[in-house]
């Protein structure tokens, strides 16, 4: 049967498939706050079997469910009939953007990629003191929140590759602008040919980024291609990090938040932790973890469109540091990191870090 | 809705607490029964006063009150098939108290079955009847459906576990129920008539559950059999055998087959595979009642006989029952799970008439079940897009309902009657038993506002 939208035709059979059965309300981080059944996937997938009946239409009144989902896939892991609703929320976001229903900060992300480099429109490069598009063995790929949000954790990230003597360099990079795939719009193909151009130019032989969506975009999107056709190998600085020993150690008792762009949808779980339990025998795992982990809140552009919610989501996280016992917790994406922090109660005396912010404190105190 | 209605709910429950959006009456149109209507409103009340409050106000207006937790019926229970008011009682999730020394735990209706069970864990206590959605139902809905699980051959259902109960009635009264005491024979046993009501009678506002000392070992064996007959057989000898298993189930062929269509696990295709469970306190304990269990597997011509060493080994042998439920749910667009029970001796018959049916309207009906207590679940997945196919399944039902009945067994084991289930209603209930139950509906809700339309109880 053909629809009358996009979605319809490549995620008809999907959406009739979810039974209803209702276990995605377990693991919904937006459900999990507000317990209200119209935002976990059952709730998105009835309104869009009204939409493919003709009984409602895409419109304005379905914006606060359909772009409240943070993508982070915990639905489809539970679903037991295979349901992948952040791949139909995607697509249903670009239908409602072509219909004219989009809401206002997405549109905005929109026209800020269109006349600026970085989703928060900063004119002026972070200079972060190293060399940029020279020749190397790698390429080291910020983010737009490791540069403009969380740098003080890249600039920690720079001196470990620099204490590790990796042969490397920065670009003048842009932003990879995948984020725009999840909120209604197409990756921007002027940013991605700047940033495929830049990297190919320094002869390097892989790419480090410091922001696990930004790795699964250069691995995952067309418009990237052209690094995989020049063998440019991506791997997340978690990844590359595994195979270091840096001959430090903490006796802090440590948890590790599975970010969702880098754990369910890439399936890197044991990398971050063998990094971890080198340093720190003292490691707790928080109740959900892996597979299950809970989201910080911050993805699928919540953080920007339902701000409130998404700090709440970030809350019930950090209750699971408490409930773990953790003094430290580490991460392995800029966005989870701002995130939590912007969330973190004074009383909460934790500290929350990427694994090599983390790291390279050790080093210093060691030195 | 009304606006002067509208407005006084919400200064009953606040602003924030009331919701007709397009969206929520969507998400509350449905459950996960093949069944559907929207409502007109949604509340999401905190405490039991505004619940009152609501029912006085539902009860003078005529406006039907459909409460609601996690909207995991099978049967159509939480459908508001009249429109009227979803009462969503997840935001009454709270555990009042957890009291060891008396053996018992008192809740909010909207408290999620795992959290309960992982706040009795450190005591080294938990509340036996796990349903299959475990990880999301509230207990409150447990309690309106008399919720079972695969512990019921030895620890029962839910009704074997409430003691108390908080109920707003229709019209606005509050309703206490029952005692905190373990045996209590004061007066007609109101409790009981509540649990398994589903919602049509009153609204559970506080539950007091009974809860168990949990055996801390298990050992788990596997076996498969060429002949249901010979499954069967086994079935009611372990179940006579002074040996009550803490769980045994069952896969059927269909079952099997469907496994393997859908994914690499390579099962045997055999009649029947059965999973059987002991739990204790020690190993001598619980390998003593296993090794009973698997000298009746081999009395009975089981193929393979595998018992587990250990928590993995255990988790392969459950492979084929708990994997069922997610690959049969993906071959087509509806799914239907059934819910029956005959006398546990009357298990292979029924599994035979299954399979005759299935055959005869070419139907597929894989069906598992816990053969330690004679409640199967055929389930059924078709595509509801092609109305021959859908034709075939409601004959193939009718006659899956008759043959229950010929066999002496009962409708619904665990799901409950609610919408999916009241065109056979006849079969098992004569008119006396409809007219008594009708006139316990009309002394608690005369205007017919709580959960209409359900049960079969409207003439």
């Amino acid at each position: 049967m053909e629809g009358k939208y996009e979605f319809e035709k490549k995620f008809r059979d999907q959406v009739l498939r979810c039974s209803s059965c209702g276990f995605c309300r377990a693991v919904c981080p937006v459900f999990g706050l507000t317990k209200r059944p119209a935002f976990n996937a059952r709730g998105k997938m009835l309104v869009l079997k009204e939409v493919m009946d003709g009984n409602i239409e895409l419109d304005d009144q379905l914006i606060e469910t359909l772009f409240q989902c943070t993508t982070c896939a915990s639905c489809s892991e539970q679903c037991p009939s295979g349901v992948q609703p952040p791949e139909i929320m995607k697509q249903v976001r670009k239908d409602m953007v072509h219909k004219g229903s989009c809401h206002p900060v997405f549109e905005g992300m929109n026209q800020i990629l269109q006349e600026h480099t970085n989703i928060y429109a900063e004119d002026e490069p972070e200079d972060f003191e190293r060399a940029r598009n020279k020749k190397a063995e790698y390429v080291f790929f910020i983010g737009c929140v490791g540069s403009y949000r969380e740098d003080e954790a890249t600039m920690a990230t720079l001196d470990i590759l620099d204490h590790l003597k990796v042969d490397y360099t920065l670009i003048d990079e842009v932003c990879c602008s995948g984020a725009l795939e999840d909120v209604g719009f197409e990756i921007n193909g002027r940013l991605a040919e700047k940033n495929v151009e830049l990297i190919l130019e320094t002869g390097a032989k892989a790419v480090i980024t410091g922001c696990p969506y930004c790795s699964r975009t250069f691995n995952g999107k067309p418009q990237y291609q052209g690094l995989k056709d020049a063998g440019v190998e991506i791997i997340h600085i978690s990844q590359f990090l595994k195979d270091f020993d840096l001959g430090v150690k903490t006796d802090k008792a440590v948890t590790y938040h599975d970010p969702c762009d880098l754990g369910r949808h890439c399936d890197i779980y044991e990398e971050p932790r063998e990094t971890i339990r080198k340093i720190a025998p003292n490691f707790v795992e928080m109740r959900h973890n892996r597979a299950d982990a809970l989201c910080c809140g911050a993805g699928g552009g919540v953080r920007g469109a339902f701000a409130k919610n998404s700090i709440a989501m970030a809350r019930r996280r950090l209750e699971e540091v408490e409930e773990a016992g953790a003094e430290i917790v580490l991460t392995e994406c800029n966005s989870c990191v701002h995130n939590l922090n912007n969330a973190k109660l004074r009383a909460q005396k934790f500290k929350i870090y990427t694994t090599s912010q983390f790291l390279w404190q050790l080093l210093e105190e060691q030195d | 809705m009304d606006t002067t209605i509208k407005q006084s709910l919400e200064e009953i429950v606040g602003e924030e607490n009331f919701s007709d959006s397009l969206i929520d009456l969507i998400a509350y149109s449905k459950d996960a029964s093949e069944h559907h209507h929207r409502p007109d409103a949604a509340l999401w009340p905190v405490n039991t006063e505004q619940i009152s409050a609501i029912m006085k106000l539902a009860n003078r207006e005529k406006l039907p009150v459909v409460p609601r937790g996690a909207g995991t019926s099978l049967a159509g229970l939480a459908v508001p098939e009249q429109g009227g008011i979803i009462l969503d009682l997840g935001r009454m999730d709270k555990i009042i108290e957890i009291n060891i020394e008396d053996r018992l735990a008192v809740v909010q209706p909207g408290v999620i079955y795992a959290d309960l069970d992982r706040a009795l864990s450190p005591y080294g206590f938990f509340f036996p009847p796990d349903p299959a959605s475990g990880s999301v139902c509230t207990l409150g809905g447990n309690v309106a459906t008399n919720a079972g699980g695969i512990k019921g051959a030895k620890y029962g259902t839910t009704k074997d576990y409430v003691l108390a109960l908080e109920v707003v009635l229709p019209d606005g009264r509050v309703l206490h129920t029952g005692s905190k005491c373990m045996k209590s024979v004061s007066g007609y046993d109101l409790t009981r008539l509540f649990v398994g009501s589903e919602g049509t009678l009153g609204v559970v506002t506080e539950i007091t559950f009974k809860i168990n000392p949990k055996p801390p070992l298990v050992s788990t064996a596997m076996a498969t059999f060429e002949k249901l007959e010979d499954a069967g057989r086994a079935v009611n000898q372990i179940m006579y055998s002074g040996i009550i298993p803490s769980a045994l189930e069952i896969v059927d062929q269909q079952t099997l087959i469907a496994i393997n269509e859908n994914t690499d696990l390579g099962l045997p295709v055999v009649e029947a595979l059965l999973v059987a469970e002991t739990d204790g306190h020690t190993k001598e304990e619980t390998e003593f009642q296993m090794q009973k269990i698997i000298s009746i597997f081999k009395s009975n011509n089981a193929t393979t006989v595998k018992h587990a060493e250990g928590k993995e080994e255990a988790e392969a042998l459950w492979t084929a029952r708990k994997s069922s439920y997610g690959v049969v749910a993906r071959i087509n667009n509806n799914l239907l799970v059934e819910d029956l029970a005959v006398p546990m001796s009357k298990v292979p018959d029924m599994l035979r008439a299954i399979s005759d049916i299935a055959g005869k309207h070419d139907v597929k009906m894989p069906t598992v079940g816990h053969v330690g207590d004679g409640n199967l679940h055929p389930v059924i997945c078709f595509d509801g897009t092609d109305p021959d196919e859908v034709k075939r399944v409601q004959e193939a039902s009718t006659e899956l309902f008759e043959k229950v009945i010929e066999l002496g067994g009962t409708l619904t084991g665990e799901h409950g009657i609610g919408l999916a289930k009241i065109p056979f209603m006849g079969l098992e209930h004569d008119e006396i038993s409809m007219d008594i139950m009708r006139s316990i509906k009309r002394l608690f809700d005369p205007d017919n506002i709580l959960n209409p339309g359900k049960m079969g109880l409207e003439e």
